[in-house]
């Protein structure tokens, strides 16, 4: 009996052990703040390894001199990702090439505040981490938006819409129905960009009951639809300020990658 | 192209180019007092290999100093600019002489004080001392703008926002002597300075506050192009200066022309400027890719805005040339035989008299 049943434990043990591909799967919500965009996307990711309960995540950003506290955060947040798995004990993250890299990873992986790895900032990272969700929030609410009009509806239903208007349609959630007119109407359309919406506005706290306005000006107010144009123009704005720091970014590391195969 | 023999020409139309953003810097290792003085250089040179074509690439010895001499040939050689803004970049705290300073700048501004405008700068830690210096600036050089470096070092601070009463006291003082075009450096962070103390925000409060005064926000605000747009929408007396923009031009058209409309859509075709930022950029080759950009189709749909000639002679000179009281026709005249065009053989360039208009 004995045996046995510690063969079910080492099997159960084994089930849950950490594979490449969930830690993978965790470090894809892990975005790099000012981009909105995974790290995992991004190709940050240089290595992952795997010593039983123990995981390892290499990465390196597109410079020597990103913000540390940006680089901080997607830090912070692959640690925190990786170890909410099943059958991790310890995730450690490595930093590579960067200015600050002592720093943060000494900071991260002995679990210090950001205040204590660099006691010479002249701020938090909360305040920034805040700004930065606040602008995803405001960018993926333009592509949630676009989704709905796409589909026909109309800027003032759009404006008038509450978080309990939208609804999976179907088991599998891809699909969201979205009820107009006293739930008199459904319209179906893909689920994927109201749900991420909806991720950073709850997180932003603009919106927290089923009863809140969905969709929010950049200032978290809800929209007159009379300013609806308005609005979404500055949800469009914010996609491209993102990805046009997206591609300076992209850009530098190129050129990092190019000279260091260069002095290799 | 059109180079040589013949103003840059767009549709036969010329198009008088000022570069309102340049640099004659001195990153040489013996001027460098500091570590970041280095990390400083190191870090516009990667902004410059990654945005350059890889045969207009320069080293790095010639990019740490490149002289007057090279300056002069790179903006008016191939007569890419027909005039340049110096916009100064002190940083004392890390290199010997300072890393672009107006009295550097000078040097050349004078010698072809018919081609360049030369801007001085304030730093309202310097306090009282500062304000006389600012004045000295006016008054030895006539300066009509300054450049500011919000996130410079100065001893233990790492940087000073605009809407700080200290420099209220300085912006007053600009509009009292006249000097009417404030130039702050809103962009991307550059290694060692802190990101933070280019946050754009307090543009918005300067600008309502001094509505005399004209704010040229260097580098559109990257990262920061939402808050810097929303800024210039409600406030008429904010520009938006092309730098570091203009050469995604060169290898991302697409991010270029979407850029592009929302500076466009939301500030208008008047209040915006070319700059090449040289030396990071060069206009001998940057002026030319902007000029022959396009919009994509989707974003002329979408914004409704258009780069057309028109645009075009405005972004590229006449927007700086309104802000600098400069007379582009009465420059261009000067231009058929100034030392400069003699030197490069471009007074064809500026044509003949045009007998029928006089």
């Amino acid at each position: 009996m004995t045996d046995a049943r510690d063969t079910d434990e080492a099997i159960d043990r084994r089930a849950d052990a950490p594979t490449r591909e969930r830690v993978r799967e965790a470090l894809d919500d892990v975005t790099d703040p000012e981009l909105d965009r995974s790290i995992v996307e991004l190709e940050y990711v240089d290595a992952i390894e795997i010593d039983d309960e123990r995981v390892t995540v290499a990465f390196t950003l597109p410079t020597a001199w990103c913000s540390p506290a940006f680089a901080w955060m997607m830090a912070v947040d692959a640690r925190d990702g990786i170890e909410a798995l099943p059958g991790v004990t310890e995730a450690r993250v490595i930093l590579r090439e960067h200015m600050h890299d002592e720093e943060i990873n000494r900071g991260v992986n002995e679990r210090l505040s950001f205040e204590e790895a660099f006691p010479d900032a002249d701020g938090g990272v909360d305040a920034v981490r805040a700004e930065l969700d606040e602008k995803a929030r405001i960018a993926r609410q333009y592509d949630a938006v676009e989704e709905l009009l796409e589909a026909g509806l109309e800027p003032a239903q759009i404006a008038a819409l509450r978080v309990a208007d939208v609804e999976p349609a179907d088991e599998t959630g891809d699909v969201a129905a979205v009820y107009l007119r006293d739930r008199a109407l459904a319209v179906t359309v893909p689920m994927e960009p109201i749900e991420s919406y909806l991720e950073k506005a709850e997180a932003t706290g603009v919106v927290s009951t089923p009863d809140d306005a969905l969709f929010r000006t950049p200032e978290g107010e809800p929209i007159d639809p009379e300013s609806f144009d308005l609005v979404h123009r500055r949800g469009r704005l914010a996609t491209v300020n993102m990805s046009g720091q997206g591609g300076i970014c992209d850009g530098l590391r190129e050129a990092r990658q190019q000279r260091l195969a260069v002095d290799d | 192209m059109y180079y040589h023999g013949a103003m840059y020409q767009h549709d036969g139309e010329d198009v008088f180019v000022i570069d309102a953003h340049v640099h004659l810097w001195d990153a040489s290792e013996e001027n460098i007092t500091h570590d970041g003085g280095e990390q400083f250089i190191q870090c516009f040179y990667d902004y410059h290999t990654t945005f350059t074509p890889d045969d207009r690439q320069w080293d790095m010895d010639e990019y740490r100093k490149y002289g007057q001499e090279r300056m002069v040939e790179d903006l008016f050689g191939n007569a890419a600019a027909d005039m340049a803004i110096f916009q100064p970049t002190y940083l004392t705290d890390f290199y010997d002489e300072g890393f672009n300073t107006t009295e550097q700048n000078a040097e050349l501004a004078l010698e072809y004080p018919e081609r360049f405008v030369l801007n001085g700068t304030f730093d309202p830690r310097d306090g009282e001392e500062g304000l006389e210096y600012l004045e000295e600036l006016h008054d030895t050089y006539d300066i009509q703008g300054v450049k500011l470096y919000t996130a410079e070092w100065r001893g233990e601070s790492k940087g000073w926002r605009l809407d700080d009463e200290e420099a209220f006291e300085f912006l007053e003082k600009c509009a009292d002597l006249g000097i009417e075009n404030v130039h702050p450096h809103k962009g991307p962070t550059i290694r060692p300075l802190n990101r933070d103390a280019f946050d754009v925000k307090d543009v918005d409060d300067a600008a309502s506050s001094f509505p005399e005064l004209n704010f040229v926000v260097e580098h559109v605000g990257l990262p920061r192009l939402d808050d810097f747009c929303w800024i210039a929408a409600q406030e008429p007396n904010v520009y938006g200066g092309l730098a570091v923009a203009a050469p995604f031009a060169q290898n991302r058209p697409g991010k270029f022309s979407e850029i592009l409309s929302e500076l466009l859509w939301w500030l208008g075709e008047d209040r915006v400027l070319f700059g090449s930022d040289y030396a990071i950029w060069n206009p001998d080759w940057l002026v030319e890719t902007v000029m022959e950009a396009e919009l994509t189709e989707e974003h002329r749909a979408e914004y409704g805005v258009e780069w057309d000639l028109e645009t075009k002679k405005k972004v590229m000179g006449e927007n700086a040339a309104e802000l600098y009281d400069i007379d582009v026709e009465e420059k261009k005249r000067q231009f058929r035989e100034d030392e400069i065009s003699q030197q490069f053989d471009l007074t064809d360039h500026y044509g003949e008299p045009a007998a029928a208009d006089d």
